[in-house]
């Protein structure tokens, strides 16, 4: 190609992605104040490995939002789903999650957002939504560090003190002492512990090593995995040596989960039970696994929505709707939605009809109570988390998920 | 001691796939001085090609005597042709007008080739790990607390058959000599009235067709696929490329298997070792390119300008 044709087709394409920006800013500010439609930002990844159990989440927020809509709004206002999606690339990214919040944070009709789903985006969310005062209700991100502790406060870098990050599901913590727990119920003794050395894996790893070991287990070893790697032979190798009864894993089925377990039986480690967390918990990991998968045990932060009498109508219109059956997080982004909606609502209520101001619906989320959502009534503690997590763990069998049982680690 | 032995056992068969991928790279770089970096996905997309050829031949389990050897011959040819067709493809279109251009024009090429082919792989069957029908039985031979299973033989044994003949392919058939003499001096070569388009296509499609041999050892022997795989991978062959001596077809399979064992090793005897092999892995070529800048086995070419 000559340099001068090279050099107007890099004018065209610039041109081009700058006529897909504008036409994009132009579409999303028509929302504005002045036509009384309040936007409800959502970001989640919807595409490549994270689709499986984001699409379902994203299900979840987006009834919420019509059933709100159906319901009608105080002054004739109307919502709107602003929906964005943080794995454009085919798995979760943090950068593209910045990216989306920013966007939110600019348009002046977002009054809430719902997501991220994964921690590590959270971790790169929280810093923008921080520093507008825009309120954030998560779904689905387990890392403790995100709501508590010193961690949390580096991230709200601009106001250390003003938290406007809530989940509605359970953390980490809890996740990795509930599969620590379980696994000693199990009469488990010698774990080897194996994260993904991402926020996620790791910290529920990290848990896991810390609860098992003072419940009387021993952890034998610790590894983590690289981003990209496909052998895992030599390191089940290394830890068949020290003949462990459990493997744990810290980490997702897009960072190796599938393989990991795959290949233990190739290394005579088949028979021995494998946990993991919610990162697990997928129709692509049993893909990836095969006939391994069977053994697998994965703890979820989040309620089998089936088991809880307050989820029954949920689910039958969730179906009814998307004509399929909901994900593991569907009642989690429907809980997270509502909850964002009622704070609208009140928002709306008192300013008289005018647009309400971000910081009237932060302060409503805040102390959100009575609002009936799936998961049942929901109140928020002073870091932002959930007073009624529930969790659930599963075994799968003949490739499918079986319910084992359900444990509530209610703080208040 | 046992788990010293296993890991080698580990180390040489993870390092079988990393000296077929190299061989890929070494071969293209001695005859065009070309980092092909759509090789190692050429590689994933061998795999795919079995994975599609097993399909076809209604395997979906395990296979025994006859029928296995049958259709492990079938598949690994299949797959070897397919990609070497895929491999001659890349170079007409992608590389050939390129050739005289400035060396970072056809670099830069070979980058966009790989993202098409990682794109196209998954569009074709998705972004997450395809499982890969178990078709070679898992039981193998225990050796005084060793296992070698049937697999890892397999993995050994192709890679060690398919270099062996390559080696005697460039040492004495006439097509091997037209590529060793275009390797020398690409015009030298053109005056004595070699075709140099079909020598290096036939390079290409040689190279392509041992990742594709690789794709499958790698599908049989991890039991799933992705279409991301051939860039860590990939990234390991190239390395040994280098270590061994780039454009050196011996070197490339020394390269290989040294890291695959290096990997295994430091693996086991390093604490948090599986993430820190890679950096044993390097460290040892930056050590070994200090000490003999041309790599263990190469040479400087004595003859280029």
């Amino acid at each position: 190609m000559p340099p001068r044709v090279f050099t107007r087709v890099v004018a065209l394409v610039a041109l081009a992605s700058f006529a897909g920006c504008a036409s994009h800013s132009a579409q999303t500010t028509s929302g504005g104040s002045a036509d009384k439609t309040i936007e409800i930002g959502i970001d989640l990844p919807v595409s490549g490995a994270d689709a499986s159990t984001g699409v379902p989440t994203r299900n979840g927020a987006v009834q919420a939002i019509e059933d709100a809509n159906a319901r009608g709004l105080p002054d004739g206002y109307t919502l709107k789903a602003y929906d964005l999606d943080d794995a454009p690339q085919g798995t979760h990214d943090p950068g593209q999650g910045a990216q989306n919040v920013r966007q939110f944070v600019s348009d002046p009709a977002v009054l809430a957002v719902i997501g991220p789903f994964n921690s590590n985006v959270g971790a790169a969310e929280i810093p923008i939504t921080n520093d507008a005062g825009l309120v954030q209700i998560s779904p689905a991100t387990t890392n403790p560090g995100l709501t508590k502790g010193a961690a949390a406060r580096k991230l709200r870098s601009s106001h250390p003190d003003v938290n406007t990050y809530f989940r509605v599901n359970a953390t980490d913590d809890r996740v990795g002492a509930t599969a620590a727990e379980f696994a000693r119920t199990l009469g488990l003794s010698r774990a080897f512990v194996i994260d993904d050395d991402e926020t996620y894996g790791k910290g529920i790893a990290d848990i896991f090593a810390a609860v098992f070991a003072s419940h009387g287990g021993t952890v034998l070893g610790r590894e983590h995995l690289t981003k990209g790697q496909s052998d895992y032979k030599a390191l089940l190798t290394k830890a068949r040596a020290l003949s462990p009864d459990v493997i744990f894993f810290g980490g997702t089925t897009s960072t190796g989960g599938g393989q990991l377990r795959r290949q233990m039986v190739d290394v005579g480690l088949g028979k021995l039970p494998f946990i993991g967390g919610d990162g697990i918990a997928e129709a692509a990991f049993v893909q990836a696994a095969g006939s391994a998968a069977d053994g697998t045990y994965y703890i979820v932060a989040a309620p089998q929505t089936s088991k809880l009498p307050s989820a029954q109508r949920f689910i039958a219109a969730y179906r009814k709707r998307w004509g399929s059956d909901v994900g593991p997080y569907s009642a989690n982004a429907y809980a997270a939605t509502a909850i964002a909606i009622a704070a609208i609502r009140k928002a709306l209520i008192a300013s008289g009809g005018a647009f309400p101001s971000r910081a009237a619906v932060l302060a409503n989320v805040r102390n959100t109570s009575g609002v009936a959502t799936p998961l049942g009534t929901i109140r928020f503690d002073q870091n932002g988390d959930t007073t009624n997590p529930i969790l659930t763990v599963y075994e799968v069998k003949a490739g499918k998920p079986v319910f084992v049982e359900q444990v509530s680690r209610k703080t208040s | 001691m046992d788990v010293f032995l296993q890991q080698v056992v580990n180390g040489l068969s993870l390092g079988a796939i990393y000296a077929l991928i190299a061989l890929g790279y070494t071969m293209v770089y001695g005859v065009v001085e070309l980092i092909n970096f759509a090789h190692g996905d050429v590689y994933t997309l061998g795999s795919f090609f079995s994975l599609a050829i097993l399909a076809a031949l209604g395997v979906s389990g395990e296979l025994h005597g006859a029928a296995l050897l049958g259709v492990v011959v079938v598949t690994v040819l299949a797959a070897m042709l397919l990609c070497g067709i895929v491999g001659v493809l890349i170079e007409r279109l992608a590389y050939r007008r390129l050739r005289n251009a400035p060396r970072l024009a056809p670099l830069i090429t070979a980058i966009g080739m790989s993202f098409i082919l990682e794109n196209v792989m998954q569009l074709w069957r998705g972004p997450s790990p395809v499982p890969f029908p178990p078709v070679i039985p898992n039981p193998g031979v225990t050796l005084g607390g060793v296992t070698v299973t049937t697999k890892e033989g397999l993995a050994i044994v192709l890679a060690l058959g398919l270099m062996v003949a390559l080696q005697l392919f460039i040492a004495n058939s006439k097509l091997g000599k037209a590529m060793r003499a275009t390797a020398q001096d690409r015009e030298a070569a053109q005056l004595m009235g070699i075709n140099v388009n079909t020598t290096i296509a036939a390079t290409f499609l040689i190279g392509s067709a041992l990742a594709g041999a690789a794709g499958f050892v790698s599908g049989v022997y991890y039991g799933t696929t992705w279409f991301f795989n051939g860039f860590q991978a990939g990234l390991k062959a190239f390395t040994a490329a280098v270590l061994g001596g780039i454009g050196n077809i011996a070197g490339a399979m020394l390269g290989g298997f040294s890291i695959g064992l290096i990997e295994a090793i430091a693996t086991q005897y390093i604490p948090a070792g599986a993430q820190w092999s890679n950096v044993v892995v390097f460290s040892v070529l930056v050590l070994v390119l200090i000490f003999r800048p041309s790599g263990l086995l190469g040479e400087a070419l004595p003859d280029k300008v």
